[in-house]
C-alpha cells in the first residue's frame, strides 16, 4: 500500500511536470483577457501592481506548479484548468526575462 | 580614406542650422507672461504658452509666443533640462507645420482610382460612419485580425494600440520595426533591458552607426559637444564624413557592414590584455570564457582587413575605452535597421559595454529611470474566432510581439497568408516613404478593402488611402502625460495643452477613436477624456499636475545610480549574457559570429546605398516644411570624387541610381566625404503625393530604390543591404 502510494505520488508529480510543460502551450492572448477578468480585481486596479513583468519565467513556473501555496488560491475557484493554462501562458510568455517582456511603467 | 581632409570652415558652411540651436537667450524672453508683467516694462502683446515640440520624437519643451491667436515664434523652455534649454532648427520650424497650406483641412474621401488623387471633402459624421461600417464589415468577413493598425511615434499613439486591442486585432505595428528594433533586441537579449546612455558623465564614447550631431537625440547631441570641451574623447566610425565625424575627436571611415569586426577586435584587446572589469565580469556576466575563446583569434590585425581601420588604431581605441571605464561606452545608438544580422552586430556593441563594467555607472549605460506614471487599465474583450496570433507570427525567431515587423507583415498581406488582412488604420506614420521597396507597400495597399489615414498632411501613405482624416498639429491639442528618459539625470514628464484652437476641421486621433469605439460597441474602452486620463496616469504623483502647469515639465524622484548593484539582470541566467543560452537553444549563434558583408558588383551595382540624416530633416515628416526646405530643398546623391571621375559624373549632374528594387534620379554631390564603395541620400524626397507641394517629384525616393530586407532575428527592416549602380543621366 505504501509502495503504491509512493508510485502514485511519483506519477502525480510526473503528470504535474508534464502538464506544466504543456501549460506554456496555453493561449497567451486569451490568458491576458482572463487575467484581467479573474485576477486583476485583487492584483491591482492600476495594472501596475502585478503584471507578467513582475516575475521571471522560472518564478511564474514555480508559482503555477503549486498554486495552492499562493495566498490568493482560495479565490481561484472559478478558474478552469484550461483557463489556468492560458493565464500561465500569458504571464510566462511576457515575463520580465522573456524574449518579449510586457511593457510596464 | 582616413586622410579625408575637410576644413572646419567647410563644415560650418555646410552645417547651416544643423547642430546650432536657439539658445534660451534672455531669461526675460523665456518667462511666461504674468512674470513679465510684474516688472516695470510694458507687458508684451503676445501670450506665452508651454508646448511640446513634435518635429521629431524627442519632444522638447517649448514656449509658444502667441499674438492674437496666431503662433509667431517658438522658443525653448529653459526649465526643460533634457534639451539643455535649446530648440533645434526643426523645432523652430514647427510654426510652419501649423500654418502649412498643405495641411489636410477636412475629411477626404477618395473618389478616383487609388493613388490618382481625386478626392471629395466630406463631413465628420459621414467619415466616421463610413470608417465604422468598413471596420465592422472586415471583422465579420475576415475576423478582427483582418484589420492592421499602424501608429507612429506620437503621444496619442497609445490610444491606437488601446483601440486595436478593444476592437480585437493583434496586428499592430509601430515605427520601431522600421527603426530601432535590432538594437532593442540585442540589449534585451544581453542585458535584459534597453539601457540609456549617460553621455553627460562619460569620458570616452564610440559612436558607431550613429550620427548624433545630425540625428539629434536630446540631451546626447548637446552633451557630446559639452564633454569634448571637458576633455572627453568621441570616436566616430562612419563611411561618411558626417557632422558627427567633423566634430568628433577622431573619425574612421569604416567599411560599411564591418562594425562587428571592430567590436570583436576591441573585445579581443580588452580580454587578452586583461583590461576588463574583472570583478564585474565575474559577478555579473555569464559566458565570459566562451567569449574569450571566441575572440581569441579576432585580433586588430584581422579587423584591419575587414574594416579598413589600421590595427594600431583599433588596439589603441580599445585600450583608451577600457582606461576610461566605467565612464566610457560604445554608444548603443537608435536606428539599427541596417543589416540582416543587425541584432548580432548590436550584440557585439552590448558585449563590449559589459566588459567595461559601465552598467548603472555615471558615464556608462544606465537602466531606464523610474517615471512614476500609472497605466490606465481597461478590459478588452476576447474573440474566439480570431486566428492564434499576429499575421507575422513565428516569421523570425524573436519577434517582439507588441511591435511585430512591418516588412514581414507587408509580405504576408500581399500573400494573404497565414490569413487575409484587408483593412488598415494608419496614424501619423508613413510607410510609403519610410519602408524599403515602395512598390511592395503599394502592392500591399492594393490588396486592401479599406484604408484610413489620420495625419496632418496628405503624406504619400495618405495619398493611397480611401479615407483621410485631418489631425491637428501638436500645438493644437491636449495630450496625455508622456515620460521622456534622459540618461542618469532621470526621466521627465510632459503634457500638451492647446496653444491655439485646432485649425480647419482637424480632430485629434483620440477623439476619432473614442467616436469609433462607441459606434463599434466598445465605448467602455474610451470612457474618459484626456484630463481624466492624465489624472489616472499621475495618481501616484499628486504634485505633478501643478508643476506641469507652472513649468511645462515635471521631474519625478530619481534614485541615485547603482541601485541595481547586486540585483539580478532580467535575463534567463540573471546575468549579462555574453553568451546567450537562449540563442543556443533556438539554434542561433550564441555569440556574435562575424560574417563579411556582401559585396556588390552585379550588373554594375558597385555601391552600397546607406541612409542617414540631416539635422533639418525628420524623414518624410519634415521635408515639406516651408522653412526646413530652405535648408534641404532636395536630396542629392553623395558620390565619392574618384568614383565620380570614373563614371564621368560632374558636380550637380543628374544621375540615375538603380537597384533590383527600383530607380531614381537626383543630382550628384561629388565629394571626398564618402567612401568610394558607398553612396548616400536623404530620405523624405521623391514623394508621390499631390498634397506635398515641395517634395512631390523632387529628388529621388530612397524607398523606391531600397530592397526589402529584414533582420533575421527580429524582423527589423535592413536598409543598408542594397547595392546600386550610378550613371549620369542619358549615359549608356
Amino acid at each position: 500500500m505504501k509502495r503504491s502510494t509512493t508510485i502514485l505520488s511519483a506519477l502525480i508529480l510526473v503528470l504535474a511536470v508534464v502538464s506544466m510543460a504543456f501549460a506554456a502551450e496555453g493561449n497567451a492572448r486569451k490568458g491576458k483577457y482572463l487575467y484581467r477578468q479573474k485576477c486583476r480585481a485583487c492584483h491591482g486596479a492600476t495594472a501596475s501592481d502585478l503584471s507578467p513583468n513582475s516575475k521571471t519565467q522560472a518564478e511564474w513556473k514555480k508559482a503555477f506548479a503549486k498554486p495552492e501555496a499562493l495566498k490568493c488560491f482560495k479565490d481561484w475557484k472559478g478558474v478552469t484548468p484550461e483557463e489556468k493554462n492560458d493565464i500561465f501562458a500569458y504571464l510566462h510568455d511576457f515575463a520580465k526575462d522573456s524574449p518579449s517582456p510586457a511593457k510596464c511603467n | 580614406m582616413s586622410n579625408i581632409n575637410i576644413s572646419r570652415r567647410d563644415f560650418l558652411r555646410l552645417a547651416g542650422a544643423a547642430v546650432t540651436a536657439t539658445a534660451a537667450t534672455a531669461a526675460q524672453a523665456a518667462l511666461p507672461q504674468q512674470a513679465q508683467a510684474a516688472g516695470s516694462a510694458k507687458a508684451p502683446e503676445w501670450e506665452s504658452k508651454f508646448g511640446v515640440c513634435d518635429m521629431c520624437f524627442n519632444r522638447c519643451g517649448l514656449i509658444a509666443r502667441v499674438e492674437r491667436g496666431v503662433i509667431k515664434k517658438l522658443d525653448p523652455n529653459p526649465k526643460f533640462a533634457k534639451s539643455r534649454g535649446m530648440l533645434c532648427a526643426r523645432g523652430n520650424a514647427g510654426v510652419d507645420q501649423v500654418y502649412d497650406p498643405d495641411r489636410v483641412k477636412t475629411p477626404m474621401l477618395r473618389v478616383g482610382q487609388r493613388g490618382e488623387g481625386k478626392w471629395k471633402s466630406i463631413g465628420w459624421d459621414e467619415a466616421l460612419d463610413l470608417c465604422a461600417a468598413k471596420m465592422k464589415d472586415i471583422a465579420e468577413k475576415h475576423t478582427r485580425c483582418g484589420m492592421l493598425f499602424s501608429a507612429g511615434a506620437d503621444t496619442q499613439s497609445q490610444f491606437v494600440n488601446r483601440f486595436a486591442e478593444a476592437y480585437g486585432s493583434y496586428n499592430v505595428t509601430s515605427h520601431e520595426s522600421l527603426c530601432l528594433l535590432s538594437g532593442s533586441r540585442a540589449f534585451v537579449d544581453t542585458f535584459g533591458d534597453v539601457p540609456q546612455p549617460d553621455v553627460k558623465n562619460s569620458k570616452y564614447v564610440i559612436l558607431a552607426g550613429a550620427n548624433r550631431m545630425e540625428a539629434l537625440v536630446t540631451p546626447d547631441s548637446m552633451d557630446l559637444m559639452a564633454i569634448m570641451r571637458q576633455g572627453a574623447k568621441v570616436v566616430v566610425l562612419d563611411p561618411r564624413y558626417t557632422k558627427s565625424a567633423a566634430l568628433a575627436s577622431e573619425w574612421h571611415a569604416i567599411k560599411p557592414g564591418t562594425d562587428m569586426a571592430f567590436m570583436l577586435a576591441c573585445a579581443h584587446v580588452i580580454i587578452t590584455e586583461k583590461l576588463y572589469d574583472q570583478a564585474f565580469v565575474a559577478e555579473r556576466t555569464s559566458g565570459f570564457d566562451k567569449l574569450a575563446a571566441h575572440v581569441a583569434q579576432l585580433t586588430p590585425q584581422w579587423a584591419e582587413g575587414e574594416t579598413g581601420i589600421p590595427a594600431a588604431d583599433i588596439a589603441r581605441i580599445a585600450r583608451e575605452l577600457a582606461a576610461a571605464a566605467p565612464a566610457s561606452m560604445v554608444y548603443p545608438g537608435r536606428r539599427t535597421s541596417d543589416y540582416e544580422n543587425s541584432t548580432q552586430i548590436r550584440r557585439s556593441f552590448a558585449i563590449v559595454n559589459a566588459l567595461l563594467g559601465n552598467w548603472d555607472r555615471p558615464g556608462g549605460l544606465v537602466p531606464a529611470r523610474p517615471t512614476g506614471l500609472k497605466k490606465v487599465p481597461f478590459e478588452a474583450p476576447f474573440y474566439d474566432d480570431n486566428p492564434p496570433g499576429r499575421v507575422d507570427m513565428k516569421s523570425v525567431p524573436l519577434l517582439f510581439d507588441d511591435e511585430g515587423s512591418f516588412v514581414i507583415t507587408r509580405e504576408n498581406v500581399i500573400k494573404g497568408a497565414p490569413y487575409p488582412l484587408k483593412g488598415w488604420f494608419v496614424y501619423k506614420t508613413n510607410p510609403m516613404a519610410t519602408a524599403p521597396d515602395r512598390k511592395k507597400t503599394r502592392e500591399m495597399i492594393d490588396k486592401l478593402d479599406f484604408m484610413v489615414v489620420v495625419d496632418i498632411t496628405m503624406s504619400d501613405t495618405a495619398w493611397m488611402a480611401d479615407l483621410v482624416l485631418p489631425a491637428p498639429s501638436a500645438l493644437e491639442r491636449q495630450d496625455p502625460v508622456q515620460a521622456l528618459q534622459s540618461g542618469a539625470e532621470g526621466a521627465c514628464l510632459v503634457w500638451r495643452d492647446p496653444v491655439i484652437a485646432p485649425l480647419h476641421q482637424s480632430r485629434p486621433v483620440f477623439e476619432i477613436l473614442k467616436a469609433l469605439s462607441a459606434k463599434l460597441g466598445f465605448p467602455e474602452a474610451f470612457d474618459f477624456d484626456i484630463a481624466k486620463y492624465r489624472e489616472l496616469q499621475l495618481a501616484a504623483l499628486p504634485e505633478a499636475a501643478g508643476i506641469l502647469k507652472r513649468d511645462g515639465v515635471y521631474y519625478p524622484p530619481n534614485p541615485p545610480l547603482g541601485g541595481t548593484d547586486g540585483q539580478p539582470f532580467k535575463t534567463p541566467s540573471a546575468k549579462i549574457e555574453l553568451y546567450s543560452n537562449r540563442y543556443a537553444e533556438m539554434g542561433l549563434e550564441a555569440l556574435p559570429v562575424y560574417q563579411p558583408p556582401k559585396t556588390g558588383g552585379e550588373a554594375g551595382r558597385r555601391f552600397r546605398l546607406v541612409a542617414g540624416r540631416s539635422a533639418c530633416v525628420t524623414q518624410a515628416s519634415s521635408t515639406n516644411n516651408a522653412l526646413l526646405s530652405e535648408f534641404e530643398p532636395e536630396n542629392t546623391l553623395w558620390l565619392n570624387e574618384d568614383a565620380a571621375r570614373e563614371l564621368g559624373v560632374g558636380q550637380g549632374d543628374v544621375v540615375e541610381v538603380e537597384s533590383p528594387a527600383g530607380k531614381g534620379q537626383l543630382k550628384a554631390l561629388v565629394t571626398p566625404k564618402i567612401r568610394k564603395d558607398t553612396v548616400y541620400m536623404l530620405s523624405g524626397f521623391g514623394s508621390v503625393s499631390g498634397g506635398l507641394s515641395r517634395t512631390k517629384g523632387v529628388g529621388a525616393s530612397i524607398v523606391e530604390i531600397l530592397e526589402s530586407r529584414f533582420d533575421a532575428i527580429c524582423g527589423n527592416s535592413a536598409i543598408h543591404e542594397t547595392f546600386v549602380s550610378v550613371k549620369k543621366k542619358g549615359a549608356a
